[in-house]
């Protein structure tokens, strides 16, 4: 989980889920956090290219 | 004369440090900040306006942030682009180089600044990067370089090497007559391998390596949290250092289900982290997590959590560090991590 | 068993066209052939260059480029510093691999790319019969270009040499790493095959090991045209300074394992994999603890030196892999055809996309006409990429690309 998908893709980083922000990547409060752990947890058991970029929604 | 731009982030324009981190791209006319002392190294060009943008801004709002900024730029109809110096900041470096980048794709020379181990070194694309120190006390040696290499680029004619020009090496690959036939630097590389000492005279850049298989079932799966955010104890006993991290460190979570703010700490040096000692969850979700183990949908959490600060770090140093957590996570048996990067 | 190679200087060259032009005319599919010599520092382009083989012959009468029997037994005399070159534009007609451009420059910055640039270059342009077809003539001139190189080796056979070199291995030193020379031949189809013993690579029961001095003795002919400068000319094969050099440093810093040849551009996934097993096994089976792996060519078979390196490695043996570059000097991108993490010791022999600066050729041999429509003399820079052999990956030549 990034707000800097770029960066993650140019080192190699298969799986990268794009954050909200640099300061808080896994959101601000529990509803939004959840959100994205879920998500997260999709990406985990999804089959993808290499580099995939995946948004939250 | 040659028309340049000159830009710099937030704090160099004099709009604030981090509460202006977020001030949307604009214009200044002029020379403004460390651009006055550019301006009195250059010579036959001048600076005719000066770009800026909230490091925080750029970075969450990357594309919007380009666009804008390449309007700005083309507003001037100037021959050159110079950005930073942005020494050893990570956010302000990636802006300088991916501005630097978006320019010089247009076929216009472009400039950054910034300490050769700065992260927005690999963004910089065709762009040149002059190294700097790692911190402002190296800003009276970084202008005139900067001045000498934008003089070079705005005259047009052919750069020589790196060394000669005082340029980063861009990851242009240019021949050149070793002395040394090739099958024998393939003998003496093979016997220097062979007695321990591995080198390579080309390499692919970065690794890539394959996606991992999906998880198959996560209502089973041992999953673990790492971050580079820089997540420590409260008063950092360990002492992670706020920038260049020489290691990564291993907390236990036994019989925690969330990161209490008067247990937990941010200690990153590359970005405001006020939210985070709000609430550390928002960087190791331990809190959603627990409550996923809870309700079956994720099988067990790993007893520790992985954490260093992500800030300043050449990127072989990380990829060290990543190693050596992948490998603890797999003699846990871990099969899953989430991570944060910042 | 041992063999001697006499070397003879190239004052003794003599040129006969009319004895050239004879062995083109009993080819059918050959309508003539133009012969010059072109040397160093005259100001000449030759284009449309196919092979360069050093002329050689056999004083026992044995033919110096064997299509049967053994090479690297007795003696064979070289005359140094000659190249004869063959030239030919091939007609335009469906054919499913096309020759690439290759130069060769006497003058100007062209002459320091090519080792050419530096011999007595024996120019034969052939003209085609036209509708006699690609393998036709292909053949007739490989076929010409190989009795030619004979026959210009002929006065040797009076002369006293200036050296006698002896090629055998003694018994290997203990405590030395043992290095075997893993060389890639192409075989894609007509036009880019190397030939062992005038049979296509993909024909003679590759992966196999060979004594190290065949290779150096005319085993191994070319027919390959792909890229110039990734391209092995049969010269390259008689004067290897891989296996020369693994000659030279036998008991001093290594022991000198063998040969075994390999086929590049098998045609497969399944092939290419059990081809990079095969001849892992090969290397194991000759107690090498190295490998240096040699590329021909560009390409895919890029992929067939990146697997077999990653299969010695698995299967013990270290290896140091050559490659050319092909990296677009104005991108950050990487140069590398394909690339595994165990090619962790590459020699790069230079970025053939890199251009070489431009200069005016007062004589164009081969054809006024580059492939691409320009004229050869005024062609302006040319990438590295059209010199022969310029970047080739038998480490020829000690050109390297550095990141600027």
């Amino acid at each position: 989980m990034t707000a800097l998908p770029t960066i993650a893709t140019m080192v190699g980083v298969n799986r990268t889920l794009r954050g909200p922000a640099i300061t808080h990547p896994f959101g601000l409060d529990e509803a939004e956090r959840r959100r994205i752990v879920e998500r997260g947890l999709e990406m985990l058991q999804a089959e993808v290219e290499p580099l995939t970029v995946w948004d939250v929604e | 004369m040659v028309k340049a731009v000159h830009y710099v982030n937030q704090f160099f324009a004099g709009l604030g440090s981090e509460e202006a981190a977020r001030t949307p791209p604009s214009r200044l006319a002029g020379a403004v900040g460390p651009g006055r002392g550019l301006q009195a190294a250059l010579e036959g060009i001048e600076i005719a306006a000066t770009i800026t943008c909230g490091d925080d801004y750029f970075a969450e709002h990357e594309a919007e942030a380009v666009a804008r900024l390449l309007e700005l730029f083309e507003a001037e109809e100037a021959g050159i682009l110079v950005a930073g110096p942005a020494f050893g900041s990570g956010r302000y470096g990636y802006a300088c180089a991916r501005l630097a980048a978006a320019v010089a794709e247009r076929g216009t020379p472009a400039v950054a600044a910034m300490h050769e181990e700065n992260p927005g070194v690999a963004a910089a694309g065709k762009a040149y990067v002059v190294p700097t120190a790692v911190n402002v006390a190296g800003m009276r040696e970084a202008l005139p370089r900067m001045a000498a290499l934008a003089g070079a680029l705005a005259s047009g004619r052919e750069l020589g090497p790196p060394e000669e020009e005082g340029y980063l090496p861009r990851g242009v690959r240019r021949n050149y007559r070793t002395g040394r036939l090739g099958a024998e630097r393939a003998i003496d590389l093979l016997l220097a391998k062979l007695s321990g000492e591995t080198r390579t005279e080309v390499s692919s850049g970065f690794d890539r390596v394959e996606p991992p298989a999906p998880v198959p079932d996560l209502s089973h799966a041992l999953l673990a949290l790492v971050t580079e955010a820089g997540c420590v104890p409260q008063g950092n006993p360990d002492r992670l250092p706020t920038i260049r991290a020489r290691g990564w460190l291993r907390y236990s979570l036994a019989g925690r289900a969330t990161l209490a703010p008067d247990e937990w700490e941010c200690v990153h040096g590359g970005f405001d982290v006020a939210l985070a000692n709000e609430d550390p969850n928002r960087l190791v979700p331990l809190d959603t997590v627990s409550e996923l183990v809870g309700e079956g949908r994720i099988g067990r959490l790993h007893d520790a959590f992985y954490t260093t600060t992500g800030n300043g770090t050449p990127a072989a140093v990380s990829a060290r560090f990543g190693q050596e957590i992948a490998r603890d996570l797999k003699e846990a048996g871990v099969e899953a991590v989430l991570l944060s990067g910042t | 068993m041992a063999w001697e190679l006499a070397s003879f200087p190239a004052e003794l060259l003599r040129v006969d066209a009319a004895r050239v032009q004879a062995l083109a005319a009993a080819e059918p599919a050959l309508a003539g052939v133009d012969v010059d010599v072109a040397r160093p520092g005259e100001p000449i382009r030759i284009t449309h260059v196919l092979d360069a083989v050093e002329p050689r012959i056999r004083p026992d009468g044995r033919p110096a480029f064997p299509t049967e029997g053994r090479a690297g037994l007795g003696r064979t005399n070289r005359l140094a510093g000659v190249a004869v070159v063959s030239c030919l534009d091939f007609p335009g007609e469906e054919r499913p691999l096309h020759e690439q451009e290759g130069i060769i420059d006497l003058a100007g910055p062209g002459a320091e790319v090519t080792p050419f640039g530096a011999m007595a270059n024996v120019v034969l342009t052939f003209k085609p019969v036209a509708g006699a077809g690609h393998v036709a003539i292909d053949q007739a001139v490989r076929r010409v270009t190989l009795a030619v190189a004979q026959l210009l080796a002929e006065p040797t056979l009076e002369a006293e040499p200036a050296e006698v070199e002896r090629f055998e291995l003694g018994r290997p030193t203990p405590g030395l790493p043992s290095i075997a020379a893993l060389v890639q031949l192409s075989d894609l189809g007509q036009l880019y095959i190397q030939y062992v013993y005038g049979a296509p690579a993909g024909m003679a029961g590759l992966p196999r090991a060979f004594d190290p001095a065949e290779l150096l003795d005319g085993a191994v002919t070319c027919g390959e045209y792909h890229w110039a400068s990734m391209r092995n000319p049969t010269i390259f094969n008689q004067g290897s300074a891989l296996v020369r050099a693994l000659y030279r440093e036998h008991g001093k810093r290594l022991n000198f394992a063998g040969l075994v040849l390999m086929r590049g551009y098998e045609q497969t996934a399944a092939d290419k994999q059990g081809a990079a097993e095969a001849a892992a096994r090969l290397a194991r089976q000759l107690g090498a603890d190295g490998a240096i792996i040699t590329t021909d060519a560009g390409g895919n078979s890029h992929t067939d030196t990146m697997l077999t390196c990653r299969a010695c490695e698995r299967a013990g043996v270290r290896t140091a892999v050559i490659v050319s570059e092909q990296a677009d000097p104005t991108s950050t991108e990487t140069g590398l055809v394909d690339w595994v993490p165990e090619a962790d010791c590459i020699v790069s022999v230079g970025n053939s996309e890199d251009s070489v600066p431009a200069w005016a050729p007062e004589r164009v041999l081969g054809g006024e006409l580059l492939l691409d429509g320009t004229r050869a003399r005024e062609a302006g820079p040319i990438k590295t990429q059209d010199y022969l052999g310029a970047t080739n990956q038998m480490g020829q030549l000690d050109l390297a690309a550095r990141t600027w």
